[in-house]
C-alpha cells in the first residue's frame, strides 16, 4: 500500500515535473494583456472611443530605454486623454533584424515604429506590399494630425515614391519628425572633433586642417606626442558602436554615394578611383596606429568608457552624440571638451558652397494587421502628433514641468535645475521624456511650436552654434533633388543586386584592415565583380535613363 | 516480441517512461517539427504566404548560394574551423578524464571538476567581453603584463596572427571540463579488477591508463566522434558571430553566421534555409560515411 503511494505520488510529480517544463517552454509572456488578443484582425473597433485599452508598442531603436517607473506623468496625461495605457517593448541589438523577426514569426506589437531609412525601411515596404499591415487611406481624414504628417508635401520627394506612394492608392506607413518649418531643420553636425586640451598641447589649430594631408598630419602629432590617460595611451581617432562614424572623411574624397562619370551618367562611388583612394587612406590611419582598431567591433559602452577616460583625442559622429558621451569627463576635466576640427574640404564643392543637407524625419509608424485595436492605436498617434501632444512628450505636463508664457513654453526651474544636474537623463525618462514617445509625435515642430528646446542647457547651445559657425560657414542647402540610390530600387535587377550592395560597408571595413594596398583592392574588386555578376550594370543603366534631364544629388554630407 | 508484450514491458517501467516523456516531446517540437519548415528552401517565402502559401522557387536559391563570390571561401573557412575544434576539441576532455581518474585526492580532483565545467555555463557573449577586457592592447592585464616584461602590447583580437588560437583556444577552455563528464561516467564504469589485473601483471600507471582506460572508454569515444564529425559544417555561430571581426574576415567568416545574418539581418529567410539545408545534407552524408567506416574498422557504430 506505501509502496503504491509512493509509486503514485512519484507519478504525479513527473507529471507537475514535466508540465512545468512544456509552460516554461512557451512563448507567452504571461502578462495575460500583452499582445495575445488579435481576435478582431485587424478591423477597425469604432465603438470602443476612449475605452481603456492598453497597446504594445515596439519602438525599434537599438538601446532605446524607457523609464525605472511603472506610468510616468507624461503617460498618465496620455492615458487621461486617450484612455491607452502603453506597453513598451524596446529594441536591444540590430533594428533590421527585429523587423524581419517580427513579420516572419507573426510576433507583432500593436503600434510600430522605427528608423526611416536603411534595412528597416525596406523591412516595413516589405512587410506594406505583403499585406501585413493596416491600411489608413480610409482612415485618415478622421485623424488630421496624421494625415498632415504625411501629406505629400511633407516628405522628401524620392521617399514619398518609394515608401509611401507605392501601393496603388493604399497608405500604410506613418512619417514622424521630418521639420515642419526650415527653422525646425536639424543639422547634427556630423564631423570629426578634437578635445581642445590635446589640440593645445600638439600645438595645432583644429581650425588649420583642411586638407586630407592635413588631417593625417594632425592625427599622427598627436600619436607622437605619446600622450596617456590613466596610465594607458591616448588613441588619435575613434567613434562609437560598429565604427560609427569613423568613416565620414569619405566626402573629402566623393561628393555622395553616386558620382557623375563626366559625361552626364551616374556611377556608384564604389566603382570609383575616388573610393579605392578613400579606402587606402584609412587603410594607412590603421596601419600606423592612427585609427582605433577595436572601433569596428566595439559596442557603444565600451566606445562610452574610452571617452569617460579621456583616451580619445578626436572622435568621428554627430555633435549631441559627443557632447552627450564626453559630459562625464568634461565636468571633471574643465577645458577637455570637444571641438570640430575644419571645416574640412569636400571633394567636387566649391568653397564657398553651402553643406547639402538630407534634411528629414527619422521615423516610420505603422500598425500591423495583427494590432488589437486599430483604432485606439490611430486615436494614440493621432494625440501624439497634434501641437499639445508634441509639447507633452518633448517638455512633460504642462505645469508640472513647464509653463506657457506670453505664448511660449518655459521650463520650470526646479525641473531645468534637476534635468541638468542629471547626466543619466535617468530622471527625465523617469518623468515621460525620451522614452520613445518622441519618435510617434509627428511632424518636428521644435522651434516653431515649442519655441526651441527648452530642457536643452546654455553650454551645450552654445557648443552648438560655434560648431556650427565653424563647420558650416557658408551656411547649410537642404537637398530636394533626386537621389539615384531611391531610383536604382526599381530596378528589375534590385533582388540579386542588394544582397551584393548591402555588403559595401562590410567589405570597406576588411580592405582597411587588408595586409596590403593591393590585397585591399583585391577586396574591392572581388565584391564590384559580385555586383556585376549580380545586374549592376543593367540596374545603373536603369537609374540614369530613369534620371535622365532630372536633378539628382551629387553632393551630401551626413546628416 | 508480441505487441501485447511491449506494452506490458512498457507499463511494467511507465515511470521511467515518464521522464522520458519530457525530452521526447522537445525533440519533436524542436528537431522534427522544425523540418516542415524545409520547404521554405525551394519557395520564396512572403510574410503572408507563410511555410505554405508563398511561391514555388525550386533551386533558385541553391543557386544564389554557389554563384556567390565567397561560398567557397565560407565553406572553407568553417570546415577548416571546425577541423580544429574537433581534433583538438574532441582530445582535450579524453586527456582532462584520464588525467582526474589519476587523481587521488579527493577534494582536489572535485574542485578541478567543477572549475572546469563551470565556464559551459557561462554564455559567449560573457566569454567574448571578458576576452576583449584580458586582451585589449589598451589596458588589458595580460598586455600589461606582457609591457612589464619589455615586450610590445599585442593586438590578440581581430588579428589573423592569433585568431585561430583564439577561436579554439576559448573553445576547448569552455567545453572541456562539460565534454569530459560523459568520459569520466565511462572511466567509473571500467570493471575494477581489469586496473588490479593489470597492477599483478607489473603494469605502472602509464600502461594501466593505455591498456586498460583507453580501451575502456574506446566505445564511446567513437561514438562522440562520430556526433561530432556531424557538425563538421558547422562551426559555432555565437563564437564566430562575437569573434570575427573586419581583419580576420578572410578565415573567420563561416556558414552559421552567413545564415544568421541573410536570414535575419537581410530578411533573405529562403536563401538561409537552402544555405542551412546544404549544411544539414552534408553533416547528414558525413555522419552515415563515418560511422560506416566506424563500424568497418572497429565494430562500434551508431547505427
Amino acid at each position: 500500500m506505501k509502496n503504491k503511494r509512493v509509486k503514485s505520488t512519484s507519478l504525479f510529480l513527473a507529471v507537475v515535473l514535466m508540465a512545468g517544463a512544456l509552460f516554461g517552454c512557451s512563448s507567452n509572456n504571461g502578462d495575460g494583456k500583452g499582445n495575445t488578443s488579435s481576435n478582431n484582425g485587424g478591423t477597425t473597433n469604432s465603438g470602443n472611443a476612449n475605452k481603456e485599452v492598453t497597446l504594445k508598442v515596439l519602438h525599434n531603436w537599438n538601446g532605446s530605454t524607457g523609464s525605472d517607473v511603472d506610468m510616468t506623468a507624461v503617460e498618465k496625461v496620455i492615458k487621461e486623454k486617450t484612455g491607452i495605457t502603453i506597453q513598451w517593448e524596446y529594441t536591444k541589438g540590430s533594428e533590421v533584424e527585429k523587423v524581419n523577426t517580427i513579420f516572419a514569426t507573426q510576433d507583432m506589437p500593436d503600434i510600430y515604429t522605427g528608423p526611416a531609412w536603411g534595412g528597416e525601411l525596406d523591412g516595413i515596404i516589405k512587410a506594406a506590399k505583403e499585406d501585413q499591415l493596416v491600411d489608413l487611406s480610409d482612415k485618415l481624414d478622421k485623424y488630421p494630425n496624421l494625415a498632415k504628417a504625411i501629406a505629400e508635401e511633407n516628405v522628401p520627394p524620392a521617399l514619398y515614391e518609394k515608401a509611401f506612394n507605392a501601393y496603388g492608392g493604399k497608405q500604410f506607413l506613418l512619417y514622424q519628425n521630418h521639420p515642419a518649418t526650415p527653422e525646425d531643420a536639424m543639422d547634427w553636425l556630423y564631423g570629426f572633433y578634437v578635445r581642445k586640451d590635446i589640440a593645445e598641447k600638439i600645438g595645432v589649430d583644429p581650425q588649420s586642417v583642411h586638407t586630407k594631408d592635413e588631417l593625417y598630419s594632425f592625427l599622427k602629432k598627436i600619436k607622437d606626442a605619446g600622450l596617456s590617460e590613466n596610465g594607458m595611451p591616448v588613441i588619435p581617432l575613434g567613434g562609437f558602436h560598429d565604427g560609427w562614424a569613423v568613416g565620414i572623411a569619405n566626402t573629402m574624397f566623393y561628393g555622395s554615394g553616386y558620382i557623375d562619370k563626366g559625361d552626364g551618367t551616374l556611377e556608384n562611388s564604389f566603382f570609383t578611383k575616388a573610393y579605392e583612394d578613400y579606402t587606402l587612406y584609412y587603410r594607412k590611419l590603421l596601419a600606423e596606429g592612427l585609427l582605433d582598431p577595436e572601433a569596428f567591433t566595439q559596442t557603444d559602452p565600451i566606445a562610452n568608457e574610452k571617452i569617460k577616460q579621456g583616451r580619445i583625442a578626436v572622435l568621428a559622429a554627430h555633435y549631441p552624440a559627443i557632447l552627450d558621451a564626453s559630459k562625464d569627463y568634461v565636468k571633471a576635466h574643465p577645458g577637455s571638451d570637444y571641438v570640430p576640427v575644419g571645416p574640412l574640404e569636400r571633394a567636387g564643392a566649391a568653397a564657398d558652397r553651402p553643406v547639402d543637407l538630407g534634411i528629414q524625419g527619422n521615423n516610420v509608424t505603422v500598425i500591423p494587421k495583427k494590432s488589437k485595436n486599430v483604432d485606439a492605436a490611430l486615436r494614440l498617434l493621432d494625440y501624439l502628433a497634434s501641437d499639445e501632444g508634441f509639447l507633452l512628450v518633448r517638455y512633460g505636463v504642462q505645469g508640472v514641468h513647464w509653463d506657457m508664457e506670453n505664448g511660449k513654453p518655459v521650463a520650470k526651474k526646479e525641473w531645468f535645475d534637476k534635468f541638468t544636474e542629471d547626466t543619466t537623463g535617468k530622471l527625465r525618462k523617469n518623468e515621460g521624456i525620451s522614452i520613445g514617445l518622441e519618435s510617434m509625435s509627428g511632424q518636428d515642430r521644435i522651434n516653431s511650436v515649442g519655441g526651441g528646446d527648452i530642457w536643452a542647457d546654455q553650454e551645450r547651445l552654445a557648443a552648438m552654434d560655434n560648431a556650427r559657425k565653424i563647420l558650416r560657414p557658408n551656411g547649410i542647402s537642404v537637398i530636394s533633388a533626386y537621389n539615384a540610390g531611391d531610383v536604382i530600387m526599381k530596378s528589375d535587377k534590385w533582388e540579386t543586386l542588394k544582397p551584393s550592395m548591402d555588403k559595401i560597408g562590410d567589405v570597406w571595413k576588411v580592405a582597411i584592415f587588408a595586409k596590403s594596398d593591393e590585397a585591399a583592392l583585391k577586396v574591392i574588386n572581388d565584391l564590384r565583380g559580385q555586383m556585376n555578376k549580380t545586374g549592376y550594370q543593367e540596374a545603373i543603366q536603369f537609374t540614369n535613363e530613369n534620371l535622365k534631364g532630372k536633378e539628382v544629388v551629387l553632393l551630401q554630407m551626413p546628416n | 516480441m508480441t505487441q501485447s508484450v511491449l506494452w506490458k514491458r512498457i507499463w511494467r517501467h511507465k515511470l521511467l517512461y515518464v521522464f522520458m516523456l519530457p525530452g521526447i516531446i522537445w525533440f519533436f517540437l524542436f528537431s522534427y517539427v522544425p523540418l516542415f519548415g524545409i520547404q521554405v528552401a525551394f519557395r520564396d517565402f512572403k510574410f503572408s504566404g507563410g511555410f505554405t502559401g508563398s511561391p514555388w522557387a525550386g533551386w533558385k536559391y541553391f543557386e544564389q548560394f554557389f554563384s556567390y563570390y565567397q561560398s567557397l571561401d565560407l565553406i572553407r573557412n568553417t570546415i577548416i574551423i571546425s577541423l580544429m575544434k574537433l581534433l583538438i576539441g574532441f582530445t582535450m576532455p579524453i586527456l582532462l578524464a584520464i588525467l582526474l581518474n589519476e587523481v587521488r585526492n579527493v577534494k582536489f580532483k572535485k574542485t578541478v571538476q567543477t572549475l572546469s565545467y563551470l565556464p559551459y555555463f557561462v554564455s559567449w557573449i560573457v566569454v567574448v567581453t571578458l576576452m576583449q577586457r584580458i586582451l585589449t592592447p589598451y589596458g588589458g592585464p595580460l598586455n600589461d603584463f606582457l609591457s612589464s616584461l619589455g615586450m610590445e602590447p599585442i593586438q590578440f583580437l581581430n588579428n589573423t596572427t592569433w585568431f585561430y588560437q583564439i577561436i579554439v583556444g576559448s573553445d576547448i577552455w569552455k567545453n572541456i571540463g562539460w565534454n569530459s563528464i560523459i568520459y569520466m561516467a565511462a572511466i567509473a564504469g571500467i570493471d575494477q579488477q581489469l586496473y588490479e589485473a593489470a597492477k599483478i601483471d607489473g603494469a605502472g600507471r602509464l600502461r594501466q591508463m593505455w591498456h586498460v582506460t583507453l580501451p575502456g572508454i574506446r566505445n564511446i569515444a567513437v561514438i562522440l566522434f562520430i556526433l561530432s564529425v556531424g557538425s563538421l559544417m558547422s562551426a559555432g555561430y555565437e563564437q564566430l558571430l562575437l569573434l570575427n571581426g573586419p581583419a580576420t574576415s578572410a578565415i573567420g567568416s563561416v556558414l552559421d553566421v552567413h545564415v544568421i545574418s541573410a536570414g535575419i539581418g537581410e530578411g533573405r529567410l529562403s536563401y538561409a534555409a537552402a544555405v542551412g539545408l546544404f549544411q544539414s545534407i552534408i553533416a547528414l552524408i558525413l555522419i552515415v560515411t563515418v560511422n560506416r567506416i566506424a563500424r568497418k574498422v572497429s565494430d562500434v557504430s551508431l547505427f
